[in-house]
């Protein structure tokens, strides 16, 4: 299962649209979790331990706190804001946001700007598929089977930089585990077997 | 992935038009043993003539066609029979159908691969049946006996599994199984043999495909129900 599953948070006083939102979602797409929080101050408790994608929010919790609001979106720039409307609000309100639907919207509508969202950070990620000399270098000790212990001190780098080398190169090959490395490494001829 | 079309399933749904829908769900006939002739049945006929819980096989049959259950209720001890039945049988179908049939399409391919690309690849591939085997040989020995004298009542046996372990095992199995899919479909290249190429990979989706309804079905009810019962045996 390479579908990671992405983690949705609907910031929103009411539990019965928390519950309608959901479970509307989670019966047609299975790659979402949800969570449910009341107001915006515990979203950076929640980001420590949860990779936040998306966050379905009710305007009229931030149209008092909108400073505070602008510094929680700073602050964690690679969450991407929904608006839930189901009254008129201010346009400089929503203009926060980095999107809105109306609760008035057909279910499809939301979950097709869902996983839309989701895709292109995915995407992203893949932009690039060949390694660069770096990863490379990086590539052709792991396959040997040094450690990343070993490898940061071959390649005078630290431990810190030798993983992150590591995620780029599992980003771009699609390939996760070692041995899975090797026999990329081998076929596209990076290194050949002794 | 087979289906063609989203049907939610329900207790008066007809079986056949659900077949005709998505063919896939042959396979979970085949888990729960029932018959393929199924005739005008309605899942709930199907299921009290096969003796099979009706709860557990709306459940995992919706999984196949791709539903998620948001909430999972606790089961009855007759119900979680059938869902032990169901993945018994499919450890089953892994070993004596699906991994017999990707190592024939594989050594088809042979021809296609430098020697030691192929002799690569083949390594990968057994030691990652070896590890899956080994995986089955664990639940099938302690998980599942351990679940059973749970739900039976019976004294705690002295081997508890390690809930944190075995999610570890899935992501094991299922980390390879993407990588060897991966591996395929972006990086080697083949000379020839686009058939049993074609044929490996649609083995391997089949695969891949069933394995996660597997891993969903234990990680989601299977070990939410162990500690449920722990946690009130010990409460």
């Amino acid at each position: 299962m390479d579908k990671e599953r992405k983690n949705i948070v609907i910031i929103e006083p009411s539990p019965i649209v928390f519950e309608g939102i959901s479970a509307s979602i989670a019966k047609r797409e299975n790659g979402y979790s949800f969570f449910w929080l009341e107001n915006i101050d515990e979203i950076s408790i929640l980001q420590q331990q949860k990779r936040i994608s998306i966050i379905l929010i009710n305007p009229a919790i931030i149209q008092n706190r909108l400073q505070e609001f602008v510094k929680v979106k700073n602050q964690f720039p690679e969450i991407y804001w929904i608006g839930i409307l189901y009254s008129f609000f201010d346009s400089h309100i929503l203009t926060t946001l980095n999107d809105t639907f109306s609760i008035t919207d057909s279910i499809s509508i939301v979950i097709k700007k869902i996983n839309k969202i989701c895709k292109d950070s995915t995407s992203k990620l893949n932009y690039n598929e060949d390694l660069s000399k770096r990863e490379i270098d990086v590539l052709k000790l792991l396959a040997k089977g040094f450690s990343n212990k070993e490898i940061a001190d071959k390649l005078n780098i630290s431990i810190h930089t030798v993983m992150s080398h590591r995620k780029n190169i599992m980003d771009k090959t699609g390939i996760r585990s070692l041995p899975g490395l090797t026999i990329f490494a081998v076929t596209k001829k990076i290194i050949t077997l002794e | 992935m087979y289906q063609t079309k989203k049907t939610y399933i329900t207790p008066t749904s007809k079986m056949l038009d659900l077949i005709n829908d998505n063919h896939s769900l042959l396979l979970l006939l085949q888990h729960f043993n029932i018959d393929f002739a199924v005739s005008n049945a309605t899942v709930k006929e199907l299921c009290s003539k096969n003796n099979v819980s009706l709860n557990v096989f709306l459940l995992v049959g919706n999984l196949y066609n791709d539903f998620y259950p948001e909430k999972v209720e606790s089961f009855k001890v007759e119900e979680v029979k059938s869902l032990l039945t169901f993945l018994k049988n499919s450890h089953a179908f892994y070993i004596e159908d699906k991994y017999p049939e990707l190592n024939f399409y594989l050594q088809k391919i042979k021809d296609g691969l430098s020697p030691d690309d192929f002799k690569l690849i083949e390594k990968f591939f057994n030691d990652y049946y070896s590890e899956v085997l080994d995986h089955f040989k664990y639940e099938d020995e302690i998980v599942f006996p351990y679940f059973c004298s749970l739900i039976n009542n019976s004294s705690i046996p002295t081997t508890a599994i390690s809930v944190e372990e075995y999610r570890n095992h899935h992501t094991d199995i299922e980390t390879k199984l993407t990588d060897l899919k991966n591996l395929f479909l972006k990086h080697i290249s083949i000379k020839n043999e686009l058939s049993a190429k074609r044929k490996f990979l649609n083995s391997l989706f089949e695969l891949e495909f069933d394995l996660t309804i597997h891993s969903i079905i234990e990680e989601k009810i299977l070990i939410p129900l162990v500690e449920k019962i722990e946690s009130e045996r010990n409460g």
